[in-house]
């Protein structure tokens, strides 16, 4: 009834939830077996298996799908869960439909800690600036950024307040990294525009430990909001008077989708889209804004179009990468238009 | 037993009192609600007492406690608010959106049980809602959204219910719907309803008790029938140009002004004919009438003068000669149709002095009949099947007067 021309078959899984999140479930693992056998080496799924259960000898494919494809595309899967979640924790606290994660300024903060890092003079001498600084220095503007948010969401009595003050934020951080772009090198410029645009390229497991677990507990925590998130979803005066503590709920929301946002950024840089666009994938598909659902639900799809978009990234122009902002708007935006063309009622 | 009293209540944001000094006491079952014109601070009450803003001064209790004392979670079993903020929940259907309602009794991941389950459908049934069970809350008309809102409130369990202006936005029906299932509710259910409105014919109608807000105070409180009185009303709300009838239970407009109009009528005849003449700009008087009939009340609530006589008395001389000047000095003529009996039977006599004065008398009465009550000759009246073909004669009649006065005017002027 509600999406018109469905087949009377996705309308009974549409009743049934657990149906759907098995099926993004499957999804899920076939997109991981797409991005580890598909690229510049084909890699057979027999050869997989052999490699994954330790059979076999495939010295080379071993070190492709061991050292480079498995801990990319597991930080795809991670990292695109985290901004999902993000996104839709913030959609529901600011009950704003077109809020991403990085409203609050926490990739803004990361991106000019990382364009002082490589478009001034302070990585001078060091030759090329390292990954790991510049992972460094993501954090360490994400991070500050969201301290800074926190003291603020703890001050102003609105969300809306804290939305605007999130935005203003980013415009000035964004202000001082024109700056610096202004009067950086040619070629340092290429590359931060291009960390601007996220990739998670060279991956490696070192940071794949960092990412899994922290993403893991807090994607957890959030889970665990999932019941007074529902109550938010009247606003803030029901929910209170329903006994949600709400001072609390806003500073554990903004803290774990901030820190959710901080820890992709850094590892990746800002990748877009995802975190807007997974929740509403998910409330349109399974036709509900009820969180219990909905936050499994952006972490899988979140984590399969990540994983989808990261591989379509590597390989349609192989050699070469595309940035994976890109790929996930160019892809993603025409779905969530025709899914919202499809529905009656209003998100 | 009180179950809210407020003592010596200060409220308002931010340091900034609103509404000073508030001594309340709602009682069990007890259906109340704060009248008062929009911005007095209604809404500013309800959310403190509600618990969603802290008081500036005093205090309110819940049950014998203090309200900001209360753990929230105790506090969402005992008592329910319906607020005036328009909701868009997301895609959400009716019943979910009413189970939310159970979050004080659910576990901590919200799992409804058998009973929520159950109280769910009671308290959609309670609204009358249970066919919207299925449906989405956005796709819902404003009054199915109200109700659906009060379900939620309901399956909290609550012995209070607070509502801000619970029929705002609502049509007619919706409006009566509402009011009807809160006094049920306090009624079979022994909740104590607080409620804000600004309709004072619904307060009125439907309420126990109220109390009037105004200028930052509470300007009286009490039974509605003895508190709103037509002069407190007009105060409460600083009407000027209607007035307020208590018997009636509603507000007229006045107007008046234009021309002259003088009823002939009585029995209820000339209620409906009042009006469409006020709304036409006419200024009215009418006669005689018995101070127990409808159009007594009408006229006067519509500012008309009202030639009366005391409740089943026959009409006295002086009052006869009244209406013979009042009608004198009106314009026009009208005959509402008024029955004629041994009470008010003078008012034949005041028919036949009008006729004698060579006045045209515009009647809604059918020929035969007028013929019979005042005799053969029907030269001096125009009868008019309908208050339509009454108005237009009336309209046609008076441009011509207007156009003959101008000339007049014009001739004067140029002698």
């Amino acid at each position: 009834m509600v999406q018109r021309g469905l087949s009377g078959f996705s309308r009974k899984m549409r009743r049934n939830p657990s149906y759907l999140l098995s099926l993004f479930g499957l999804l899920l693992v076939i997109s991981l077996v797409l991005s580890i056998t598909l690229g510049s080496v084909s890699i057979p799924l027999k050869d997989l298996c052999q490699v994954l259960f330790g059979q076999g000898n495939h010295a080379v494919d071993k070190t492709v799908i061991l050292d480079i494809r498995l801990p990319r595309a597991l930080a795809a899967v991670f990292g695109g869960a985290a901004l999902a979640v993000s996104g839709l924790l913030l959609q529901i606290f600011f009950r704003n439909p077109i809020v991403d994660p990085y409203v609050l300024g926490v990739s803004s903060g990361a991106t000019l800690v990382v364009a002082l890092l490589m478009l001034t003079g302070f990585s001078l001498g060091m030759g090329s600036v390292s990954p790991f600084l510049v992972t460094l220095a993501a954090l360490i503007g994400a991070l500050a950024v969201v301290a800074l948010v926190m003291a603020i969401a703890q001050r102003v009595k609105s969300a809306v307040t804290l939305l605007v003050i999130g935005l203003m934020i980013g415009y000035l951080c964004s202000a001082v990294v024109n700056i610096l772009m202004t009067f950086a090198e040619k070629e340092n410029l290429h590359n931060f525009i291009l960390w601007t645009l996220g990739s998670f390229s060279g991956f490696d497991w070192g940071e794949v430990e960092i990412l899994a677990p922290a993403g893991g507990v807090l994607l957890a925590a959030a889970y665990l909001l999932s019941k007074p998130l529902n109550a938010l979803l009247l606003g803030e005066d029901y929910a209170q008077s329903m006994g949600v503590n709400i001072k609390k709920l806003r500073i554990s929301t903004v803290l774990i989708s901030s820190a959710l946002t901080a820890l992709v950024t850094a590892f990746a840089g800002p990748v877009a889209f995802i975190g807007l666009a997974s929740p509403h994938l998910a409330r349109l598909i399974l036709g509900t804004s009820d969180n219990k659902i909905l936050i499994p639900a952006s972490i899988l799809l979140g984590a399969t179009v990540t994983a989808l978009c990261d591989l379509l990234a590597r390989i349609s122009f192989s050699p070469i990468e595309l940035p994976i902002s890109a790929i996930t708007s160019l892809l993603g935006a025409p779905i969530v238009i025709s899914l919202l063309m499809k529905r009656r009622t209003s998100l | 037993m009180s179950v809210i009293q407020t003592q010596e209540l200060a409220v308002g944001y931010g340091g900034r009192t609103v509404v000073g000094d508030i001594n309340l006491e709602a009682l069990k079952g007890q259906f109340i609600c704060l009248l008062g014109p929009n911005g007095s601070g209604k809404s500013t009450i309800i959310r403190t007492l509600s618990g969603l803003l802290r008081p500036l001064g005093g205090c309110v209790y819940l049950k014998g406690e203090h309200l900001n004392a209360i753990e929230p979670r105790e506090l969402a079993k005992t008592m329910a608010v319906v607020l005036t903020e328009r909701l868009s929940p997301g895609l959400i259907k009716v019943f979910d959106l009413v189970a939310m309602g159970r979050y004080p009794y659910t576990d901590f991941f919200g799992r409804l049980t058998g009973k929520d389950r159950e109280k769910t459908r009671e308290a959609l049934g309670l609204v009358d809602a249970g066919r919207l069970a299925d449906r989405y809350f956005n796709e819902l008309s404003d009054g199915e959204k109200q109700k659906v809102l009060m379900a939620r409130a309901l399956v909290q369990e609550p012995e209070v219910l607070i509502l801000d202006e619970p029929t705002s936005h609502l049509d007619l029906k919706h409006r009566l719907e509402v009011m009807a299932i809160l006094r049920r509710l306090t009624q079979e259910k022994g909740i104590t309803v607080i409620l804000s409105l600004h309709e004072v014919d619904m307060a009125l109608k439907s309420c126990e008790l109220v109390i009037l807000v105004k200028d930052g105070k509470i300007l009286a409180s009490g039974a509605p029938e003895e508190i709103l009185s037509d002069e407190r009303v007009a105060e409460l709300y600083d009407i000027d140009c209607a007035n307020f009838s208590n018997c009636l239970g509603g507000i007229e407009l006045r107007n008046g002004g234009g021309a002259g109009v003088f009823v002939l009528a009585g029995g209820g005849s000339g209620a409906l004919v009042y009006r469409l003449l006020n709304k036409q700009g006419f200024s009215l008087s009418t006669g005689v009438i018995s101070e127990n009939d409808i159009d007594y009340h009408v006229g006067r609530a519509l500012g008309a003068t009202v030639i009366s006589e005391k409740p089943f008395e026959e009409i006295s001389k002086s009052a006869l000669n009244r209406a013979v000047f009042a009608g004198a000095q009106a314009a026009y003529i009208l005959d509402a149709g008024f029955p004629l009996g041994t009470q008010n039977r003078r008012n034949l006599d005041l028919v036949k002095q009008i006729l004698a004065q060579g006045r045209t008398i515009y009647s809604l009465r059918h020929p035969r009949e007028a013929r019979f009550l005042f005799g053969e000759d029907q030269d001096q009246w125009v009868f008019c099947p309908t208050t339509g073909v009454l108005l237009s004669n009336l309209k046609r009649e008076e441009g011509r007067r207007q156009s003959k006065k101008a000339a007049t005017s014009a001739a004067a002027a140029m002698g």
